[in-house]
């Protein structure tokens, strides 16, 4: 268990820059994930930590120890691999055994650890099948098994559930942080999936085209975006460009296509700014401190327990997700609809794309 | 980390031990005995009197020299009469544009050849369905067996005035064909060389997505527009592979040349050339036959580059779609059904008798027989002995006859060209005209001793039949018989071993001490040249295959580097080079007290048979996904460690397959073994012998037959092996 800083990790592969300058503060015993986009930087990023990759500049920590230019096999940062990398030449015994052999460990110490791994990650009885008798899901636990039993000082996940079908994925989610808590080992986690970041993590890194836009917990994220990027990648959300018109202090005007919203909070410089607003956050019935929008509807898309309603007003077309109630099923396109929304749920942020 | 010198040679950000030496140890072997070597020839070459010059190439490259001319004469055969039965006889051994420009001609005339029955083979095999193809699986299987020498033999023998060929044409047409020199030798080199471009062309055939097809057939082509625009082009890139290939063999191939070398024409070849002449005058240097082999390597490379430039500019996408998808096959229309069953049967059929005719000439012996013969023309010559002196008139011979004796020359299907003497009585008449005589009677008894080509050993036996023929009266007033015809009968010729199956040319194969010291030396550095081959195979394709250093690009074009190296050029390099660096010693081939050829032998079959293994190991190791050894070392075990235990363990079986092939290819390595090889012939591999077999007729052809049978063996066991272990279907030969 270990604590983990990252300090101004810049990486080059030739001309492409992958990380342009990250610094990261992983705590003791936390699920820290990095969240973004395919391409973001972020497996360069966990390989770096485990010593598979070498920064161009940079500083790596595990606690006050300069890792930078440790090897990965002297790290102690164990990685489960995405596509698992079972040795398929050795039975599930071997493979997970194999780490505590480097390390030299007697026989009977051998076996007990073994024994303990699987039963983790409940395989107790597959010692014997080689990892082609096994399904996915079995696979990624042998991993992790591989991984866990060396006592790692930080446990390294590369998109670990991203080979398995959705079912899977729940249930192995739920098995990964059960096995975090018992063993209280730091864990670092790499997805693209921002629903599996949030459910899993104690904190998030969201990172995109090589540098991080925002650490925080699930919620801080989610509600709090720092920036259009977060604020765009975190769930669906309404991204409209914008102009702020009038300032006074924080307190703003913004105006898109004829529309004109006061009283919005805003502390940036530029002008060209978006408003985000969430679906979740969109009443068709009036609420207190709301702006009104006045359109009508272009859409009503069916999901089941909820419905989005996609009005269009001017030319932009915005979404509101609502339960669904008989009331709502009653909306049809065409028909003219008003969207209120509390000033307190819209963000305003500055242009970023 | 800064990225330092490590980094960008080898692709490690820290110095491993491990990676350097898996680039270096197969780049140093390969300069120290490759690339150097052929340097070494070619400073031999730019000499002339001391200083650089270019004045051996300009000889090789001026017009109307003995490298590049116009043929004499344009016709493409010669007539000449047969010996004894003055039957036409057409001579067809090709034109004559020197040296150089034979060796070009031939070679894309093989190429052409190849290509065009490979082709056809693969596209039959790879989209028909029809009966018996079992049987031209199984057929077509044979060709790729590679005896060298007594295949060319055996085609030779068939393309013989005597063989099946133009005994055919003699039943139907009454005349006889030869196919000899630049046309035999290009015949001989299409037949053997045609698998490699069957090979490729069947796997790219195999490897189009049918969905590809399916959709232009789905947009309206059909047929040979559908074949012409859609499933050629996308094969074009695997057939030009493996016709490169056979461009490359045809020029650099010595079997050929060799056993058809009585044949003048036959040897004004590059191959043959460089063969016949570096290696006399031990010790002095021909600065022409070096520069001869430059031309010969430079052609060579060109072709080898343009295929590779080509190949990747076209590496299609789908190639990479690991997808199974069941290939497009039809049963053939009726016409089609008739073309293959009436012409590509009968040709497959007449490309698989090389290794049918060595395996009958391993297995068969060739006594015959004969008890009488009655179809002997033939010609005799010598003294006839009048029983008293002759005048001008007719006269009768008494009836015991004149007594001659002579020799006698002819020809008979039953037993070939027969050649001995002959020494009896002629009974009939006799005309003399002013010392002219001549003669119209029969022999009635003739004793005759002699060879017969189709009967194993001489002859004793009794001649008798009618004579014709005129001769000169000779002041002793004896008759010199000068131009006589003898339709003969042969009696009582002892009846010879029968033509039947024996077991008895691979025993004095395994008996002789001689030949079985060639079986021991070439299974010796065959063996000690394949270890080298898999510690060369296994380092090279690992740096190649997982570090992206500056040193990769130049590894990997090195590796592969040696199927475009012709034989005799590396045997060449050998010889100036070793002589060189290590005169005196076993290594140097001009100090025949101390040569042992076993060093040089072993080194030149790890060269030129590594790109074999090299492929298969380097395909096998881009199979093992670089997070299996990333895994392996996260957990704390070092590069040796996880090479040793993941990455080794996992590609064993590409390693096995890999060094079977480079094996079987080493075994029936020619060029080197032949050169370098027999100037000891107590250390000389197989090859070298069955050269000296064919070259000078020291030996039985049956037992370097019975050698080629011994080579078949070890490559049918070894593809068996392959096969049963690898579960992989057995990759013989390609370019990629």
């Amino acid at each position: 268990m270990v604590e983990v800083r990252l300090e101004n990790i810049v990486k080059r592969f030739g001309e492409t820059v992958a990380l342009k300058g990250i610094s990261l503060h992983i705590n003791h015993g936390e699920l820290f994930t990095l969240l973004g986009p395919s391409g973001c930087g972020k497996s360069t990023t966990l390989r770096i930590i485990a010593g598979l990759d070498y920064p161009t500049e940079g500083k790596v920590f595990f606690g006050d120890q300069d890792v930078t230019n440790l090897s990965s096999s002297d790290r102690g940062a164990v990685l489960v691999f995405q596509n698992y990398a079972l040795w398929p030449h050795m039975s599930v015994f071997d493979n997970v055994a194999y780490g505590l052999r480097i390390r030299k460990l007697p026989k009977e110490e051998v076996e007990k650890r073994v024994k303990w791994a699987l039963e983790l990650v409940k395989l107790q009885g597959f010692e014997d099948r080689y990892p082609t008798q096994l399904s996915g899901g079995q696979q990624q636990r042998v991993a992790i098994a591989r991984a866990l039993v060396v006592e790692p000082k930080l446990l390294l996940l590369d998109e670990p559930l991203s080979n398995l079908d959705a079912k899977l994925r729940l249930e192995m989610r739920s098995e990964i942080r059960r096995i975090q808590r018992e063993l209280g080992i730091t864990v670092l986690y790499v997805t693209h999936d921002q629903e599996e970041a949030m459910a899993i993590s104690d904190r998030i890194a969201v990172m995109n085209v090589g540098t991080v836009e925002q650490v925080g917990t699930p919620r801080g994220i989610y509600e709090h975006p720092k920036t259009e990027f977060v604020a765009s990648f975190m769930g669906k959300t309404n991204v409209i460009p914008a102009k702020v018109t009038e300032r006074e202090g924080d307190r703003v005007t913004v105006e898109f296509e004829s529309f004109r919203l006061e009283g919005l909070t805003y502390s940036g410089e530029k002008d060209d700014v978006v408003i985000v607003i969430r679906p979740e956050r969109i009443s068709l019935h009036p609420v207190e401190d709301a702006i009104t929008l006045e359109g009508t509807v272009d859409l009503v898309e069916y999901y089941g327990f909820f419905v989005e309603v996609i009005g269009v007003f001017g030319e932009r077309r915005i979404i509101a997700r609502t339960i669904s109630t008989r009331e709502v099923s009653g909306i049809r396109p065409t028909q003219p609809i008003k969207f209120y929304i509390r000033r307190d749920d819209i963000l305003v942020l500055p242009k970023q794309l | 980390m800064k990225s330092n010198w490590n980094e960008r040679l080898f692709g490690t950000p820290k110095f491993e031990p491990l990676v350097a030496t898996s680039y270096l140890f197969p780049l140093l072997y390969l300069l120290f005995f490759l690339i150097i070597p052929v340097l070494a020839m070619l400073a031999i070459a730019f000499t002339y009197n001391g200083s650089l010059s270019l004045h051996w190439f300009r000889e090789i490259f001026s017009f109307n020299s003995d490298y590049i001319k116009l043929p004499s004469t344009w016709s493409l055969f010669q007539s000449v009469k047969m010996p004894g039965t003055g039957e036409t006889l057409y001579i067809i051994q090709g034109l004559d544009f020197g040296i150089v420009l034979n060796s070009i001609v031939v070679a894309s005339v093989v190429t052409l050849l190849a290509s065009l029955i490979g082709t056809i083979f693969a596209f039959l095999m790879a989209r028909y369905t029809f009966p018996g193809k079992n049987l031209f699986r199984i057929l077509l299987f044979i060709p790729l067996l590679v005896t060298p020498f007594v295949s060319a033999y055996v085609v030779q023998q068939i393309f013989s005035e005597y063989g099946v060929m133009s005994s055919i044409l003699h039943a139907l047409f009454g005349f006889r064909v030869r196919v000899d020199g630049l046309a035999g030798i290009a015949l001989a080199q299409s037949i053997t060389y045609y698998p490699i471009v069957y090979l490729n062309a069947y796997a790219s055939f195999i490897n189009i997505d049918p969905s590809l097809e399916e959709q232009a057939e789905n947009l309206g082509s059909r047929g040979f527009h559908l074949f012409r625009t859609v499933t050629f082009p996308l094969a074009l890139p695997g057939i030009a592979a493996g016709a490169t290939l056979v461009f490359i063999f045809s020029l650099e191939d010595l079997a050929a040349p060799i056993v058809f070398h009585s044949n003048d024409l036959a040897k004004r070849i590059m191959s043959y050339q460089i063969f016949s002449k570096f290696l006399f005058g031990t010790g002095e240097r021909s600065p022409l036959i070096a520069a001869l082999a430059i031309v010969m390597l430079t052609l060579a490379i060109i072709a080898f580059l343009g295929i590779r430039k080509y190949v990747s500019l076209r590496q299609y996408a789908m190639l990479s779609k690991g997808g199974r998808w069941s290939p497009r096959v039809s049963k053939p229309r009726i016409g089609q059904a008739l073309i293959i069953y009436l012409l590509l049967l009968p040709l497959l059929l007449f490309t698989i008798t090389p290794q049918v005719g060595v395996v009958q000439l391993a297995f068969t012996e060739q006594h015959r027989v004969v008890t009488n013969v009655t179809d002997i023309s033939a010609s005799v010559a010598g003294l006839m002995y009048p029983t008293g002196p002759v005048a001008n008139g007719t006269l009768v011979t008494p009836k015991g006859g004149w007594f001659f004796q002579g020799t006698v020359k002819g020809y008979s299907d039953s037993i070939g060209v027969i050649n001995g003497s002959i020494n009896g009585f002629f009974v009939g008449k006799v005309v003399v005209s002013g010392g002219k005589v001549s003669f119209l009677g029969n022999i009635t008894y003739a004793d005759f001793q002699g060879l017969a080509s189709r009967y194993n050993g001489t002859i004793h036996t009794q001649m008798k039949g009618p004579l014709t023929g005129t001769g000169e009266l000779l002041s002793d007033g004896t008759v010199n018989l000068t131009s006589t015809r003898f339709k003969a009968t042969m009696f009582n010729i002892p009846a010879g071993k029968v033509s039947k199956f024996s077991f008895n040319y691979v025993k004095q194969m395994i008996l002789t001490p001689d030949v079985r010291r060639y079986i021991v030396n070439s299974l010796l550095y065959s063996t000690v040249a394949v270890v080298l081959i898999v510690l060369l195979s296994i380092t090279s394709s690992y740096a190649t295959s997982r570090f992206k250093g500056a040193l990769t690009p130049v590894l990997e074009s090195i590796v592969i580097l040696p199927m475009a190296v012709p034989g005799i050029v590396v045997a060449m390099g050998y010889f100036y080079f070793f002589h060189l660096v290590f005169p005196g010693t076993p290594l140097d081939p001009i100090s025949p007290a101390t040569f042992n050829p076993a060093y040089v032998l072993i080194l030149a079959y790890s060269v030129r048979r590594l790109p074999f293994a090299a492929r298969s190991v380097y395909a096998g190791l881009q199979q093992v996904h670089v997070s299996l050894e990333e895994a392996s070392m996260n957990l704390g075990a070092s590069r040796w460690k996880t090479v040793t235990g993941i990455v080794l363990p996992l590609i064993s079986l590409n390693v096995f397959g890999g060094a079977m092939l480079s094996f079987v290819y080493a075994m029936s390595e020619t060029s080197v073994g032949i050169t370098l090889g027999s100037l000891n012939m107590a250390k000389a591999p197989i090859t070298a012998f069955m050269k000296e077999v064919l070259l000078s007729a020291a030996g039985s052809i049956n037992i370097a037959a019975a050698l080629g049978v011994l080579l078949i063996t070890v490559q049918i066991i070894s593809i068996v092996l392959v096969n049963v272990i690898t579960k992989q279907r057995y990759s013989f030969i390609g370019l990629s």
